[in-house]
């Protein structure tokens, strides 16, 4: 029962023979593969997807954004990406998101280059890091200094891939397989698993972003279908090679890559797509949540009006934003709701007069204004003379919609 | 290429007409088609459907249009008829969105100048428009009359309907034969029950834009594009009543907290940046236009969708020969056609 709901391992069975694990096996593993890049705190598992819709269920693993430096740059050059790459943090909705590693591509043709370069980025930080050099004398340079920190190996070709599956293999790391035309790539994943190496990514080499999302695309279905097994891994883009970044890391995030090769990003850039990074691979069925508490909006006094609401991020977001166009100094007080939305939270009960009661308690407001009179959402309207008894406050009802909220204190908010 | 995609549809999404050349009643330089399309945004070479459009957002009272939009414009914008000209003719949209926020001040009752508004408009630009209305039902009834008339033969997108709000906009559009936009609040059952009441007040399917709400990225975007994802692939699967064209413009995008906070340094990037990646993903998720404020986002998602939608060969005759671009003159994120940037 395990093994089909997906809990357990087939290789934990100690008698089924190899025919029946494999049987099992491939039936119950996840129809991508798992593969795990870099070592340590910043390492990052890609793969395992599910579906090609995230409505379908979700999206578990974001695609690691990889800055690219250049074996053909300064060490300060290269060190200084580096170093922004490791520091970079963007908080969003309680959550750090972060640039994923470094790219460290092969260009000077100077295979001592390479080694140094990637030393220069080892000196910096642990961060997980993709080698591209396309020439396996080269590769082994780059893997002499870090290939025992699993970066990703870029790439194995189906003139390249014995060698660069003797490397993988022997420094246990990732390895991308490329082929120009992505017809071959199960052939080239077939002999790479056949040479010992199981944790593969597909590069599908797209001449164009119409060509990548459709390979993209198709690689997703025929891996989760099961219709190509060999097809079943983590898809590799290289944006920055498209010439057109900004369109490909949309395109990419939304179209199933999983690793992604950039230049390094501007501030603008680099806020967008770790949002849309976060908002792609949030759960659906997981609402992101905001810490119930008091949230001040400008600096109100005591005589300010109070809102209360859910923690519904969305719900949040959106109250906040009329609010503050409004510009009237106010306490929103957010509920515990477990992130439903106000409508959901009072059709099933999660939002209640014991709750408000108890949350009004808990954050003190009663130190806060002088007053005792609370907004709630227009569609909790029916639980306003309940949380009047419950609380001791007196309840306004403010209007359905957020949009409305502004015009509302105007007329209603009298002290 | 040896890889295909799977998908086996059996419906197709309804086509709508936007704007009318001369030879067909109206005033514009071109007409679009929208829609069409029988498998997922941008699948297949060359993809099904009709490309999607960029509609560039402009409005008759600035008052409540983004700061940072008129940080931008500052002089440069007088009116909207001059507005639109100088935009089509700068940055090539594909069509035009006027909002008549003036309409919005309480107690509005100023048809007449509605309607002028609207002839200037038209008279200015010759890109197909959408007009989005009043968003008050007491004074929907004039407005609505009013841009109708107004545009009366050139087949323009009304907007908004909603359920509950929806008869006026709909009288509209039937007396002058325009398509009408049907908004719901991120849900698709919802979108479908107004699609359904539209077509019951006798508003054809093919005259039908669905606007499923788009948040801002960071803001419940991906609420949005899932729902943007299920209408398309429920009407692919054959949901007559889902099966009309997605219009998607975040219009909260250009007041969220990272562009109203960004240092002033960057704040027009961040701008650009926040509707690029909001519109483009909109587009990927299903929808036939892309509506953006911010004029120096036109040309990237142009060049954006052009290079989703494939060969230069494909958009001689799409978008090339009827509209001559020179895009690019401001634009910051010129496509590179030299070597890679890393190279040096």
């Amino acid at each position: 029962m395990k093994l089909a709901s997906g809990k357990g391992d087939v290789d934990r069975c100690p008698y089924l023979d190899d025919q029946a694990r494999d049987i099992l096996g491939s039936s119950t593993r996840p129809p991508i593969r798992l593969v795990k890049v870099g070592v340590g705190e910043r390492s990052f598992p890609i793969g395992e997807e599910m579906v090609q819709f995230r409505h379908e269920k979700t999206f578990y693993h974001p695609p690691g954004m990889m800055v690219a430096v250049s074996d053909l740059w300064t060490r300060d050059r290269i060190q200084e990406v580096v170093a922004r790459v490791r520091d970079t943090v963007v908080v969003r909705v309680g959550t750090d998101q972060r640039l994923s590693g470094v790219a460290i591509r092969h260009l000077s043709g100077d295979p001592a280059a390479f080694r140094t370069a990637v030393e220069a980025v080892e000196e910096v930080a642990d961060l997980p890091e993709v080698l591209m050099a396309e020439d396996p004398a080269v590769m082994e340079q780059g893997l002499a200094v870090c290939g025992h920190f699993r970066p990703l190996i870029y790439a194995a070709t189906e003139k390249t891939d014995e060698t660069m599956c003797n490397l993988a293999r022997d420094y246990g790391c990732p390895l991308v397989v490329k082929a120009d035309d992505p017809g071959r790539l199960p052939d080239l994943v077939e002999r790479c698993k056949g040479r010992g190496v199981q944790n593969l990514v597909l590069d599908p080499a797209a001449p164009s972003l119409h060509q990548f999302q459709n390979i993209s695309t198709a690689i997703r279905q025929q891996a989760i279908t099961r219709s190509t097994p060999s097809l079943g891994y983590p898809v590799f883009l290289d944006a920055a090679a498209t010439g057109m970044q900004e369109a490909a890391i949309v395109t990419g995030i939304l179209r199933f890559a999983s690793v992604l090769v950039l230049e390094n990003p501007d501030q603008a850039s680099l806020l967008a797509f770790l949002t849309l990074r976060q908002n792609i691979y949030t759960d659906p069925q997981k609402p992101i949540q905001m810490t119930p508490g008091i949230y001040r909006l400008g600096t109100p006094g005591p005589d300010s009006p109070v809102l209360l609401t859910v923690n519904f991020s969305l719900t949040f977001f959106t109250l906040q934003g009329y609010l503050e166009a409004a510009r009237i100094p106010c306490f929103m007080v957010i509920v515990d709701t477990e992130g439903l939305s106000v409508l959901t939270a009072v059709a099933s009960g999660k939002l209640n007069e014991t709750l408000v009661a108890e949350s009004l308690k808990k954050f003190s407001l009663e130190k806060e204004v002088s007053h005792r009179s609370l907004i709630i959402p227009g569609y909790a309207a029916p639980l306003s003379g309940r949380i009047e008894e419950a609380s001791g406050w007196k309840v306004l009802v403010g209007p359905r919609d957020a949009a409305e909220i502004g015009e509302y204190l105007e007329k209603e908010w009298k002290q | 290429m040896g890889l295909q995609t799977l998908s086996s549809w059996t419906g197709q999404i309804g086509t709508v007409v936007l704007g009318a050349t001369r030879s067909e009643g109206g005033s514009r330089s071109i007409s679009y088609s929208i829609g069409g399309e029988r498998d997922l945004p941008f699948l297949g070479s060359p993809p099904s459907g009709h490309r999607p459009l960029v509609a560039y957002e402009i409005c008759d009272d600035l008052s409540i249009w983004p700061p940072v939009i008129r940080e931008f414009l500052k002089d440069r914008i007088r009116e909207p008829g001059a507005w639109a000209r100088e935009a089509g003719d700068q940055w090539k949209p594909d069509l035009i969105r006027l909002f008549l926020t003036s309409t919005r001040k309480r107690d509005f009752r100023d048809f007449a100048a509605i309607r002028r508004t609207v002839e200037e408009v038209l008279q200015q630009s010759p890109l197909p428009l959408i007009i989005e209305g009043s968003t008050d039902q007491a004074i929907d009834s004039e407005v609505f009359a009013a841009c109708g008339e107004a545009g009366e033969g050139e087949r323009l997108l009304l907007g908004t309907a909603e359920a509950g709000r929806y008869r006026s906009i709909a009288a509209a559009a039937l007396a002058y034969g325009h398509a009408v936009i049907a908004q719901s609040p991120i849900d698709i059952n919802l979108a479908k029950q107004l699609n359904i009441l539209l077509r019951e007040t006798g508003v054809p399917e093919n005259r039908i834009v669905i606007d499923p709400y788009t948040g801002a990225l960071g803001y419940g975007f991906e609420y949005s594009y899932s729902v943007m994802e299920r209408i398309r692939t429920s009407a692919l699967k054959g949901d007559a009543d889902l099966a009309m064209p997605i219009i998607s413009g975040a219009s909260d995008t250009l007041t969220v907290r990272e562009v109203r906070e960004a240092d002033p340094g960057i704040s027009q990037r961040v701008a650009v940046t926040w509707e690029f990646y909001t519109a483009l993903s909109s587009a990927l998720a299903g929808a036939s236009i892309v509506c953006v404020r911010h004029p120096q986002t036109i040309p990237l998602l142009l060049d954006a969708i052009d290079a989703l939608w494939g060969g230069a060969q494909e958009l001689q005759g799409v978008r090339g020969s009827h509209l001559p671009h020179v895009r690019h003159e401001t634009c910051q994120w010129q496509r590179r056609r030299g070597p890679l940037p890393l190279s040096g």
